[in-house]
């Protein structure tokens, strides 16, 4: 049965990662002016929350081994096989845990956002987005080195909340995973046309303008940090339970912080239809260079996996210089004419 | 205790850092420019140490400033192509900083191409580079950390006398100081920041060379350490070359001694976390000091401690 080629939907589930991805990198960017550097480190941890904590609450409810010795590789996928035979008869289990671990991750991704912008409230430009981009770098090394939460460098298998869903797995997650996507596009499209988004525009454009009309940036830069990484890390979790596994090598600041700039940048900062249509292009692109490159491989003396480098390099570097906008830009925000709301006020 | 051998090693390992961070704080004061491509460009310089050596033979040490012009000359590309059309049209340091990081990307991934090149077509194994064995001993040290430390001794007095003494030096600090008025006086900024493109590469690929005698390299080796790069410039002040130096000597000798303490005091297991230690000196600094080594006025600390001296 295959209704829909492989390839398709692979280019969907990127596409859908991705996506939580760049608009969470894009509300920060985008719309409050923040250097983010660091994207990779909300993203990690939404992964190390889906990585560690429901495989082992689950462990916990079935007597289990939960503790350190849970992401030890020797027991680590036995465990998580047992566990998934109880998720197959369990759909209702498989639910709840899903969006529980997706609750958690946000919440949890949101107290990261929150520690990071203790800095970020003194530093600036560069020097912020330095120590954001050292700080990802430093929990990606701590969380491969440190085995007792998701083993370390033999990573962990990650339970399955798709599993009862049979032979439609695959079909399921992806649609699963794209539902959720488009749902934050609109949660974050509703987000960045209210009040709150054009304070954050304002503030990008002029923060001595907008601290005369009684607006505190450190509130505002913290609670933007906060929303961009719970969202940042919702995308981790969901990207973790779709590969069911779970390595901190996976998070490395070119595939979580530099290619979702570089989405961005194509698309067009500070406008998220632009960033939906930006990651829709190169996600597409590097599927066809991942498929393709095989049949350079005879003609080039080197590996044409590196091709996908050099073109994700260029594109930024082109987009910066020739079209700084994107190819969709950002448009100006039209409010209700005074006639509008005199009438709307005396209705 | 920690070995003789270690602490040499260190010091070469600090030198180069030192090296590595004079020219992202060279860049910075010029262009405004946070230089991520410097992970690549040091690359680029332990790559050609290791590629000439390999072909021709020799001492590494004879292809130091092979190292130093082939990568200065990848700066001022950078420059003209990237950087230059960037400022002429005003763009803000994070999109200067963030045109670096896809500048890095594709030199990295050129980098990863010309491994690949050496293994098919030379056979070298270029995956994993040492090139310790082609250094010289020195009363049972490692010649690096002699030859090292003189390369930033001659650096530092090179740049200090090019700045000071030189014509063109006093127009690059006029520069520094304010481009619009500079430019009055008939300087022309655009080959000033050219300049500090060409010599902040150079560095970079000096010190690249300098590191492949003393670390194991592979393609990533400049993605690796780029944070203690950053980080030993922004201890360092980012305002200030000789604040640079000092902070790529501090930085090198916390990370590579510290790391040997600890693992001695803890056990083996701390050694991987070494990247630990810059990060929370570049935090340190940030949050108490930002103004950096540089940024300390030695002539007043030195006269109130003349003071306190004097007085007691």
């Amino acid at each position: 049965m295959e209704l829909i080629p492989p390839v398709i939907l692979y280019i969907l589930v990127d596409f859908s990662i991705y996506l939580i991805v760049t608009l969470s990198l894009n509300l920060e960017v985008g719309y409050a002016g923040l250097p983010q550097f660091g994207r990779v480190l909300a993203v990690l941890t939404g992964a190390l929350v889906a990585g560690a904590i429901p495989g082992r609450l689950l462990a916990l409810m079935y007597g289990l081994p939960y503790g350190p010795e849970y992401a030890f590789y020797e027991y680590n996928y036995k465990v998580v096989d047992t566990l998934n035979t109880i998720l197959e008869k369990n759909p209702l289990l498989s639910v709840t845990i899903f969006i529980f671990t997706l609750v958690l991750a946000m919440v949890l991704g949101a107290v990261i956002g929150y520690l990071t912008s203790k800095p970020a409230i003194r530093l600036r430009e560069a020097y912020l987005g330095i120590t954001l981009l050292a700080m990802g770098d430093v929990l990606m090394l701590i969380t491969y080195y440190y085995t007792p939460i998701i083993g370390g460098t033999t990573g962990v298998s990650v339970v399955d909340p798709f599993r009862w869903t049979g032979g439609a797995r695959f079909y399921v997650a992806t649609f699963t995973l794209l539902g959720i996507a488009l749902l934050t596009f609109l949660l974050i499209e509703r987000l960045t046309k209210s009040p709150y988004g054009r304070v954050l525009r304002a503030m990008r454009d002029s923060e001595l303008a907008i601290t005369v009309y009684g607006r505190d940036i450190v509130k505002l830069r913290t609670y933007t940090l906060m929303v961009g990484a719970a969202i940042a890390s919702l995308g981790g979790a969901l990207y973790t339970f779709y590969t069911g596994s779970c390595i901190a090598s996976t998070y490395t600041r070119v595939t979580w912080t530099f290619w979702p700039w570089a989405f961005m940048m194509l698309g067009g900062t500070g406008n998220n239809l632009g960033v939906m249509f930006g990651v829709l292009v190169f996600v597409i692109v590097k599927t066809l260079i991942v498929m393709y490159r095989g049949l350079l491989a005879p003609y080039v003396p080197f590996d044409p996996v590196w091709l996908e480098y050099t073109f994700v390099g260029m594109a930024i570097v082109l987009i910066a210089i020739f079209r700084p906008q994107g190819l969709i830009p950002e448009k100006p925000i039209f409010t209700i004419p005074r006639k509008k709301i005199e009438e709307l006020i005396k209705a | 205790m920690i070995p003789p051998i270690a602490v040499a090693k260190a010091v070469a390992y600090a030198d180069s850092l030192a090296l590595m961070a004079a020219g992202i704080t060279l860049i910075y004061m010029c262009t405004k420019t946070f230089n991520f491509a410097h992970a690549s460009f040091v690359t680029w310089g332990f790559y050609i140490a290791f590629t000439l050596t390999s072909l021709y033979g020799g001492s590494p040490y004879y292809y130091l400033p092979v190292a130093f012009i082939f990568v200065g000359l990848l700066g001022v590309v950078v420059y003209v192509l990237v950087i230059g059309p960037l400022m002429r049209r005003g763009a803000s340091p994070t999109t200067l900083m963030m045109s670096t990081l896809g500048v890095d990307l594709v030199l990295l991934s050129f980098i990863q191409m010309f491994t690949d090149y050496l293994t098919r077509v030379f056979k070298l194994y270029a995956r994993k580079i040492v090139l310790e064995v082609y250094d010289f001993d020195v009363f049972g040290l490692p010649g690096v950390t002699f030859i090292s430390l003189v390369v930033v001794v001659f650096i530092i007095s090179a740049l200090h006398i090019f700045l000071v003494r030189t014509k063109f030096g006093t127009a690059m600090r006029a520069t520094i100081e304010n481009p619009n008025l500079a430019s009055v006086l008939g300087i022309n900024p655009d080959v000033v920041y050219l300049t500090s493109w060409f010599l902040g590469g150079g560095l970079a690929g000096l010190a690249g060379a300098i590191a492949s005698i003393t670390i194991t390299g592979d393609p990533t080796v400049g993605s690796r350490i780029v944070v203690s790069m950053f980080a030993s410039s922004i201890v360092g002040g980012l305002y200030s070359i000789y604040g640079s130096v000092l902070g790529g000597l501090l930085i090198g000798l916390t990370e590579y001694l510290g790391i040997m303490v600890l693992a001695i005091q803890l056990g083996g297991w701390v050694a991987v976390y070494r990247p630990v230690i810059p990060l929370i000196a570049l935090a340190t600094t940030l949050l108490v000091y930002p103004k950096g080594l540089g940024g300390i006025n030695w002539s007043r600390i030195t006269v109130r401690f003349k003071s306190l001296v004097g007085g007691s």
